[in-house]
């Protein structure tokens, strides 16, 4: 004795687990996962209120303990103590959603047939009470047996009350002869008589109800119209792609003096020589150059959190659903897909909530190709360099707006005909479908969407700290030596360990117009795709030396004098499909649980930038743009 | 007179007659289940899919609302409730 009781919240999708947990935790939190399974662990710790601890687990929202998916499987080891490394829970806080308690009670009665110590939270009071439903959780508590208490987590009410419920609940579980033997779950949830039971006991504890949730109606004859609903879901859409640009500008601009700022002190008040150099051109001009995207990240997550916790992501998924079906995907694919924007790694992540393995399978595979925000500075910089500025034939939109919008609908056109392709064939299956509940709208909790937003930030800086820091000196050393002899013909960047290297790369992507440059760019780029911009710019540095009529390029201008348009234009086809991030292929390998699918992945996606490259290059030539 | 739940208007409500499990998954009949679907439960079809396709119906079951695909809703015989 006396480590913390442990709690686990467990009940429905949608029945507001999360927002409890938080209100309950509040930054206390852990989130990690469980061994060799794709769900991710939350825990925390919650003070009650004489000062004892208990250990919170907030297990996946699920609508059974039939376990059919990962996450319903967790829930279930979890709760039963099968699961590796987790203690068995001395009590259970099932969380319904009060304005559907007939549906939420079923795997209520499930689980409080158990026999483990167990509180309702019976949350969301207010939502229902404004849609005109009046309960009684007194008759509730009575008619199920355990103690009910009315929450709402968002406006934190009910919170002490719960706690003293839990209180009570940990200290029966202390005496020995309270533990139960869990072997299986006797009642099943979606069982015909627990459902009945479920009915009636609902039914018992409704004081008064009107008929309808009249909101949630209203808005969906907009949200859902055939037309309007498409049209709105289109017009967030550009939104959000016009504020991750928009409102990035400036932010972006603070980070990049920052880094320059940082850059001039070291020069000024470090020694010159090795220790110097390594830091000025490896370690801050490196990472700088992939910090600078952590704003348009965070715009982009910021949107996707609201439209999540607002309850319309739900509706886009109904919207899209219809096109998906048509390559065999489901419109639960929208979300991970609408995030592989920002990111795959979370993209990829939330392909969890996909039931259908096949499914989930194929939406996995064409994450990557979603124009990632990595991308952008690869983009930004060759767009930059080749592409003039000019409308395109006497309209007002951009030349070179225009080729990135080409770019990103080219990885969409490419991700729906693999889809296409793999649903045919390695990826065969039957859909089960698109079978979700449709929550209801809420306005979103801030101090929520703010902790979701800081975790994500935490996760691309700790990225950029070790992965992306420890390529780039890698590269760095690898460039600055051996050291070329004074005098010699040879520039250092082609003495070099990795010029070397280079060399022999460049022998395969010769043909398809790739120069030294691009060859030497691609090995470390192989860490993550915004790395072959501070490769290049990491390797012309070196190269450029004290000459100062170079330095007073910009790199853009550096390439423009050395590339033909035939290779940039091809340049810009590669990155289009080419896989080059570890932590997309890490995370892969952890979601399916193996190297066969990453495997595949990469083998797949660098044949298609190869090909793509080559037709783009050899089309540009025959166009004489070589 | 017995019509399939693909086939109905929206913004009437319906009575569950039968459902054919048969032609349903495991998985599919379970999750319809949970999400109480069943014989004798009244549904009121909501919305259906967008300008792409009829897929997917979104239907009214009490207070909550749930989505399925045409493909399940054919599974589903129903009367109009009175």
């Amino acid at each position: 004795m006396n480590s913390a009781p442990i709690v686990a919240l467990t009940g429905n999708p949608n029945a507001g687990k999360s927002s409890l947990f938080n209100a309950l935790t509040g930054a206390r939190q852990k989130i990690a996962n469980y061994p060799g399974v794709t769900v991710e662990r939350k825990a925390g710790m919650a003070a009650l209120a004489d000062g004892r601890m208990v250990k919170l687990i907030d297990l996946p929202g699920t609508y059974s303990l039939d376990p059919s998916s990962p996450d319903e499987q967790v829930t279930r080891d979890v709760i039963l103590g099968r699961q590796a490394g987790e203690a068995r829970p001395d009590a259970l806080v099932v969380v319904v959603d009060a304005a559907n308690l007939e549906n939420h009670l079923c795997f209520a009665l499930e689980l409080i047939d158990l026999g483990l110590p167990t509180i309702v939270a019976l949350n969301m009071l207010d939502l229902a009470e404004r849609d005109g439903l009046m309960l009684d959780p007194a008759k509730l508590s009575a008619d199920l047996g355990v103690p009910v208490v009315s929450t709402v987590a968002v406006r934190k009410r009910g919170l002490d009350d719960l706690l003293e419920a839990v209180d009570a609940a940990t200290r029966a579980a202390q005496t020995p002869s309270a533990q139960p033997d869990l072997v299986a779950p006797q009642l099943h949830s979606s069982d015909a008589n627990v459902r009945r039971r479920a009915r009636d006991i609902a039914k018992a504890a409704i004081i008064s109800e009107t008929p309808v949730r009249r909101w949630t109606q209203r808005f969906d004859a907009i949200f859902l119209h055939p037309v309007a609903g498409l049209t709105i879901l289109l017009g967030l859409m550009f939104l959000m792609f016009q504020a991750v640009y928009a409102w990035s500008e400036a932010p972006i601009g603070w980070i990049e003096d920052g880094f320059a700022a940082a850059q001039t002190w070291v020069a000024g008040n470090m020694p010159a020589g090795f220790l110097q150099d390594l830091i000025i051109e490896g370690a801050l001009g490196g990472v700088g150059s992939v910090i600078v995207f952590l704003p348009q990240i965070l715009i982009l997550f910021l949107f996707i959190l609201l439209l999540e916790s607002t309850g319309y992501m739900t509706r886009a998924a109904f919207l899209m659903d219809g096109l998906m079906s048509k390559v065999g995907l489901s419109g639960r694919g929208f979300i991970p897909l609408l995030s592989s924007f920002a990111c795959a790694v979370p993209g990829i992540m939330a392909t969890r909530a996909i039931p259908d393995p096949k499914d989930r399978l194929t939406t996995i595979l064409i994450a990557p190709l979603m124009t990632c925000s990595a991308r952008l500075p690869v983009y930004t910089l060759i767009i930059g360099a080749f592409i003039p500025a000019r409308p395109v034939g006497g309209t007002i939109i951009g030349l070179q707006g225009f080729v990135l919008f080409c770019l990103y609908i080219a990885g969409i056109v490419g991700a729906l005909l693999v889809a296409l392709v793999l649903r045919r064939t390695l990826a065969k299956g039957n859909n089960t479908g698109f079978m979700m509940e449709m929550p209801r709208y809420q306005w979103p909790r801030m101090a929520d969407v703010l902790l979701a937003l800081w975790q994500r930030a935490w996760l691309f800086l700790r990225r950029a700290g070790t992965i992306i820091f420890a390529t780039t000196v890698a590269l760095w050393l690898l460039l600055s030596y051996p050291k070329a002899p004074e005098g010699a013909d040879v520039s250092q960047v082609e003495y070099s360990v990795a010029g070397r290297i280079a060399s022999g790369i460049e022998v395969v992507v010769a043909p398809i117009g790739f120069n030294h440059d691009i060859a030497l760019a691609l090995i470390p780029a192989m860490a993550a795709r915004e790395v072959a911009v501070s490769a290049m710019a990491t390797a012309n540095a070196i190269e450029v030396g004290d000459d100062e009529e170079a330095l007073a390029q910009s790199l853009g201008e550096r390439l423009q004098s050395k590339w033909s348009l035939a290779t940039a234009l091809a340049f810009l086809a590669w990155f289009i499909f080419a896989p080059q991030c570890v932590s997309t292929i890490a995370i892969t390998r952890r979601e399916t649980n193996g190297w066969k699918w990453p495997m595949f992945m990469v083998g797949y996606l660098f044949a298609l930038a190869y090909i793509a490259a080559g037709i783009t290059y050899w089309t540009a030539i025959s166009f004489g743009l070589g | 007179m017995t019509i399939r739940l693909d086939q109905v208007p929206l913004g009437h409500a319906f009575r569950i007659t039968r459902v054919h499990w048969d032609i349903l998954s495991n998985e599919e009949g379970r999750r319809l289940r949970e999400f109480g679907l069943d014989e004798g439960v009244t549904v009121t079809p909501a919305h259906r899919g967008s300008i792409f396709s009829r897929d997917p119906l979104a239907l009214t079951i009490g207070r909550m609302q749930v989505i399925i695909r045409a493909g399940q809703a054919a599974a589903i015989e129903v009367v109009p409730a009175t």
